[in-house]
């Protein structure tokens, strides 16, 4: 595999990882766990739960971009 | 009942002792037997980490806990899980190239070599044993007392775990690591249709998706935010919590054994993923259930809450695979967890391991032994217990990390600071230290402190 390549995968890690850490930052803030906060609902979902979810969706999404980056064996 | 609960029953322990005799046949050596030969693809993969880290708390304690504190239990663990996965795709690859030249036997033995220190493996044992086994036992009394409430004219509470440690042992000593990931398949698959026919059900009762949040909000708004009613789930339980269901995979050998058995790293990576995905569709349904459980048994006790929505709101023969489906989770997560801790124990014997199987198979009746008496006398609070052994064994997470990060060995330092974390921790929790330092958690301040002791020392010695 190229300098160049080895290069980009490195890179795009870092870009994920750094957008996972950031998704972690948010869930634990009053955007996210606002007391008593139910509306704005979504599928009539409250609020903590629907962006919660939300989030862990990204976050999965986030590890598998992660797993196509790395190397194998 | 009964005549559905024999019939399900007798299908699936007629299923795991085949593939108990058939992982048995293809047994041909120490690595066949404790590593299942290291060649486990994406589907048995993904299933057997799943199986082993949801546990009976999945079905007995989440419902429960959703119950009582609300939609705040989905970032507890779904989100953590999340976080968890995606960790594995960094920790998972250091772990895998950090034994591709020498093995793996077990990770006590693996921080031996990493710290050249016998006490690193020592330690790390220590920690891991002091809260596996309670968390082992937890299991097997959650199902016992379940049971005994589901039926009350049958076995007492001590009966029930004798027997499900019994066949756990039987087919695990049969069949070793394969039997237990044929075990493992089985029960993932019939916890995730037991927990959607639960949850389905529970919801057309109460008049659909819509209604369900309408009723809630109508009766106890305060379930359909954080920190919840009872306050439980502020930033700092969450933030502890999740970093204690992160270090899962490093600190518990039953899952970091599952990093390495798998047959490439490629096949790990998309284990990761399943893993992910199948965490956020078995919780779930798990807070539909507890949403249902606050509406109609709002002040039932936990096995009264249970058995009313497990087994008696629920068709016959939905009820019996409830009950099979906690059997078989017990099992599942408690056979891997011993299993495991025998495995670490043979590693700490000697830096090569073991060359007989006999210390390690007589090491996991010891421990289940061990988990049955504990379990005669442990708390009712499956999830709170659940997070207690998560975060002790996180306590070990830095030590891990930096003795895999390394490429050179770390000294004294960290194995002297984790076995001194590890025994704050468990003062804490026994009521002779406190359990908030100020404002702050003891058990987040002190992976903090550790995490910063770790990056120290990496720093120092680079």
């Amino acid at each position: 595999m190229s300098e160049r390549t080895n290069r980009r995968r490195k890179t795009a890690w870092r870009v994920i990882a750094a957008m996972a850490l950031v998704l972690v930052v948010i869930t634990f803030t009053p955007l996210i766990l606002s007391p008593g906060r139910i509306h704005p609902g979504f599928l009539s979902m409250p609020y903590t739960l629907w962006t919660s979810i939300l989030i862990t969706i990204i976050l999965v999404v986030l590890t598998y971009a992660g797993s196509r980056t790395r190397n194998n064996d | 009942m009964l005549t559905w609960l024999l019939i399900v029953g007798s299908i699936y322990v007629t299923i795991l002792f085949l593939l108990a005799w058939r992982s048995r046949r293809m047994i041909r050596d120490q690595r066949d037997f404790l590593m299942a030969g290291s060649n486990i693809g994406l589907v048995l993969g993904f299933m057997t980490f799943a199986a082993t880290l949801f546990s009976t708390f999945t079905l007995l304690g989440m419902p429960d806990f959703s119950r009582t504190h609300g939609v705040g239990a989905w970032i507890f663990l779904a989100f953590s899980d999340a976080g968890m996965v995606f960790l594995i795709v960094w920790f998972g690859y250091l772990l895998r190239k950090r034994i591709s030249a020498k093995g793996f036997n077990g990770m006590s033995g693996l921080l031996q070599e990493c710290y050249r220190n016998r006490w690193a493996g020592y330690i790390y044992f220590a920690g891991v044993f002091i809260f596996l086994i309670p968390y082992v036992a937890i299991q097997i009394r959650g199902v016992a007392i379940f049971l005994v409430e589901a039926f009350t004219t049958t076995m007492p509470v001590w009966a029930w775990s004798l027997l499900i440690v019994v066949v756990m042992l039987v087919y695990s000593e049969l069949g070793g690591l394969k039997a237990i990931i044929y075990a493992d398949f089985m029960q993932g698959t019939m916890l995730m249709l037991v927990v959607w026919i639960i949850a389905v059900s529970c919801m057309r009762s109460l008049g659909g998706w819509s209604e369900l949040f309408r009723q809630v909000e109508a009766v106890n708004p305060a379930l359909l935010s954080t920190p919840g009613p009872k306050g439980l789930l502020n930033s700092q339980f969450l933030i502890a919590s999740f970093l204690a269901i992160l270090m899962i995979p490093v600190t518990q050998p039953q899952l970091s054994t599952r990093l390495v058995i798998m047959k490439n790293t490629r096949s790990m990576y998309r284990m990761a993923v399943a893993v992910g995905t199948f965490a956020m569709l078995v919780i779930f349904p798990t807070i539909i259930i507890g949403l249902y459980g606050a509406l109609r048994y709002p002040d039932a006790s936990v096995s009264e809450f249970l058995g009313r929505v497990l087994l008696h709101d629920q068709a016959a023969v939905v009820g019996s695979a409830a009950i099979i489906g906690l059997f078989a989770a017990a099992m599942s997560t408690s056979d891997s967890q011993l299993f495991a801790l025998g495995n670490e124990f043979r590693g700490l014997l000697s830096t090569n391991g073991s060359r007989s199987l006999l210390p390690t198979r007589l090491a996991i009746i010891i421990f289940a032994l061990a988990a049955l008496l504990f379990s005669l006398f442990s708390s009712d609070q499956l999830v709170l217990l659940a997070r207690i052994s998560f975060a002790g064994t996180a306590m070990m997470g830095p030590l891990v990390i930096l003795g895999i990060l390394s490429s050179k060995p770390q000294g004294a330092f960290m194995i002297v600071a984790s076995g001194l974390g590890l025994a704050v921790f468990i003062l804490s929790q026994a009521g002779i230290l406190p359990e908030m330092v100020g404002t702050m958690r003891m058990d987040l301040l002190l992976m903090i402190v550790l995490t910063l002791c770790a990056i120290a020392s990496y720093l120092l010695r680079r």
